[in-house]
């Protein structure tokens, strides 16, 4: 899953990168609107977390113009102006959640991790398929109710898999949505990822579809 | 009318002017008229005189005979008051001649007395009549000789006091019945002139309430050119304190960004760190997030005591709070019904308002099962400052609370449940802001099952 952080304090916006990536997350930082505005614009996030009073450019203009181009992704807003109007003007302004400065990390990680769920359809914290199980509070994946070992990298691409379970996931749509901006994105890493986790898991659980990409599927008679 | 007021000072200043001058206006009145009347009588007994010597000495000889025409017929009625006395003086021949009015009656002479007569040759002398009436007496001496030979007489012509009394004494009802009139018309008068006179004043109390009460926003209409300026002051005073409160809220607003942004840093930077200083400073910065948060709500609550001129429609406003509460809490699938009429109107400000609404309905929205009803109507009330009330219902129809933790519930930071997402501080600041516009907060049992908290506001 890759968020997006728009926030103009350094420090907080280490703070919330480092959290991010720790959780597993692919994660790309704006210090400033206008770059936030661009990054949004260009890039497929899964989630944004976006503070209001940010330089050049303010946090609910960057949201509203966002929504004029069409882009859904899930927005967080963060923000020290806490009363209910500044929660209305962003809410207003297609903003899907709302969490207040000062906040817990965990909290916020909370939030992120609902939003998640909400933009794959997916209602409780726990995701399975077949025998695979994903905490997404705990970031911990389980096979048969023993836990599987897993690199960041792995973990992002199994966890992505599972959100998306079912469904044709493109190769490209995987390496947008697992990496940061700067990834090279012609390698093969994503093959190799592949590779590597039909080892930990029940290969037929991550079925190749030819041409199209991959798909997470508990069956075990797939072409 | 009341004591204190401009109006009252006004008819004041018009009842003392009726009460002090008329009565001093009335007896210059009544000098005047009392000497015209007097000088006429002078002169009438002057004229009686002047004839009495001339039908008296137009015959031969020196010696004075009796008039033969006096101009006066109550010189011939027994003790009329009205008559005439020719003496001789010193040597002179003749006899005393008098009036028939007289009788044997004799008058004194003034010039006996050693008064002076006047530029005329005139001596007057006001006396009691053989009956004891009134006299003026006018007397003159008349040499009927000449200068080698002088036969000096006494003529004197005298008059009843009672005639120009009396027409004095009816002259004082007519004038004190018209001065009484002319009083009560002026103060009638000036109560009129006071009640056009202050209808702009009036106007402008009007204006100011309507600007209280939400319907204007400045002091509007074409005023007379004496409180024009007052007009424009007070526009410029309206405006300056929306201004001050809009700088005050940015400048709040402000402060909680700077503020906030670096106490999240330190909360997140010591994370979970078990170490004794690292829960010190993280117990710390906790204590500054309520204190801050406290001293901000407070800062803004200050900022809106008292505001004037501000009306906020309950319905839009609601409608935001649903809107922004759907979307936030739209996994849940819980249904948020809104019952406000239109026409229902807070007196206050709109993110006070927002506020409110926001943190009950929000938290009614994190218990609730599947259900919150929000209700807003007006109401009226007999005791309260406000008479017209805004009341508000946020029900749901989540677990709901006890007596006791009801009681509880809107002391400040008071959490009755850490397992729900929020700082606790969401029904205090409710508290806080109702109770700055002098409203009533309270948490009952709802008919939903669950929690009732109920606002009792100013409308307008």
């Amino acid at each position: 899953m890759r968020v997006l952080v728009v926030e103009d304090d350094p420090d907080l916006n280490r703070q919330l990168v480092s959290a991010l990536v720790d959780a597993g997350y692919a994660v790309d930082k704006a210090m400033d609107g206008e770059e936030g505005y661009f990054l949004g614009e260009t890039e497929p996030y899964d989630v944004v977390v976006l503070d209001i009073g940010l330089p050049k450019m303010d946090g609910i203009s960057v949201l509203e113009q966002w929504r004029r181009a069409d882009r859904n992704m899930h927005v967080i807003i963060l923000t020290a102006r806490d009363r209910w109007s500044d929660k209305v003007a962003g809410m207003d302004a297609g903003a899907d959640d709302y969490v207040a400065k000062p906040f817990h990390m965990e909290e916020l990680l909370a939030r992120i991790r609902a939003q998640v769920r909400r933009a794959t359809g997916h209602a409780k914290a726990e995701i399975e398929c077949g025998p695979l199980r994903l905490d997404t509070k705990t970031a911990r994946v389980t096979l048969d109710g023993q836990p599987v070992k897993l690199t960041s990298h792995e973990y992002r691409l199994i966890a992505y898999l599972l959100h998306h379970s079912g469904r044709v996931v493109s190769r490209t749509e995987l390496v947008e949505h697992l990496y940061e901006q700067d990834f090279d994105r012609d390698s093969n890493t994503i093959e190799v990822f592949v590779g590597r986790l039909r080892k930990k898991i029940p290969p037929h659980l991550i079925k190749t579809v030819r041409g199209l990409g991959y798909r997470l599927s508990p069956e075990k008679d797939e072409a | 009318m009341k004591l204190n007021s401009l109006a009252f000072r006004l008819f004041r200043t018009a009842a003392v002017w009726a009460v002090l001058v008329l009565p001093l206006a009335g007896l210059g009145i009544d000098w005047v008229h009392k000497r015209d009347v007097f000088n006429s009588f002078d002169a009438r007994l002057n004229q009686l005189l002047t004839l009495n010597i001339a039908f008296s000495t137009d015959r031969s000889g020196a010696e004075p005979g009796v008039p033969r025409n006096v101009g006066e017929p109550l010189f011939e009625l027994a003790h009329s008051g009205w008559y005439w006395q020719i003496t001789p003086l010193d040597r002179s021949p003749g006899k005393r001649l008098i009036s028939t009015s007289l009788a044997s009656e004799e008058l004194p002479l003034p010039s006996r007395l050693g008064l002076k007569p006047d530029r005329y040759n005139i001596i007057w002398q006001d006396t009691k009549g053989p009956v004891g009436e009134p006299l003026r007496i006018a007397e003159t001496l008349y040499n009927a000789g000449d200068d080698e030979n002088p036969y000096f007489y006494s003529f004197i012509v005298a008059g009843n006091l009672e005639f120009p009394e009396t027409r004095v004494a009816e002259f004082r009802v007519p004038l004190a019945f018209a001065l009484a009139v002319a009083g009560i018309g002026l103060v009638f008068s000036t109560f009129l002139q006071v009640r056009y006179g202050l209808e702009p004043l009036r106007a402008v109390e009007r204006r100011l309430s309507a600007i209280r009460s939400g319907e204007a926003q400045l002091l509007e209409g074409r005023l007379p050119a004496e409180i024009e300026p007052l007009q424009t002051e007070l526009n410029a005073l309206i405006k300056s304190n929306q201004d001050i409160i809009e700088r005050a809220r940015t400048q709040v607003g402000n402060l909680a960004h700077a503020l906030k942004t670096p106490l999240a840093v330190i909360a997140n930077e010591i994370g979970e760190d078990p170490s004794p200083q690292a829960r010190k400073v993280a117990e710390q910065a906790a204590l500054m997030r309520d204190q801050v948060g406290y001293y901000l709500d407070r800062a803004r609550m200050v900022a809106q005591v008292d505001v004037i001129g501000r009306v906020t429609p309950v319905g839009p406003t609601a409608e935001a709070i649903v809107r922004a509460l759907t979307r936030l809490h739209r996994d849940r699938g819980i249904e948020i019904d809104l019952l406000c009429p239109p026409g229902v109107n807070f007196q206050g400000e709109k993110q006070d308002l927002e506020e409110m609404l926001g943190n009950l309905a929000d938290n009614a929205c994190k218990w609730a099962g599947r259900q919150v009803r929000i209700t807003a109507s007006m109401a009226t009330s007999t005791t309260d400052r406000h008479p017209q009330r805004l009341l508000i219902a946020v029900d749901d129809d989540g677990p709901g609370l006890t007596e006791e933790q009801r009681a509880q519930g809107i002391k400040r930071g008071r959490r009755l449940d850490e397992t729900k997402p929020g700082s606790g501080l969401g029904h205090s600041i409710v508290a806080d802001l109702c109770q700055s516009y002098r409203g009533q907060f309270r948490l009952e049992k709802s008919a939903l099952g669950g929690l009732s908290a109920r606002l009792d506001l100013p409308a307008a």
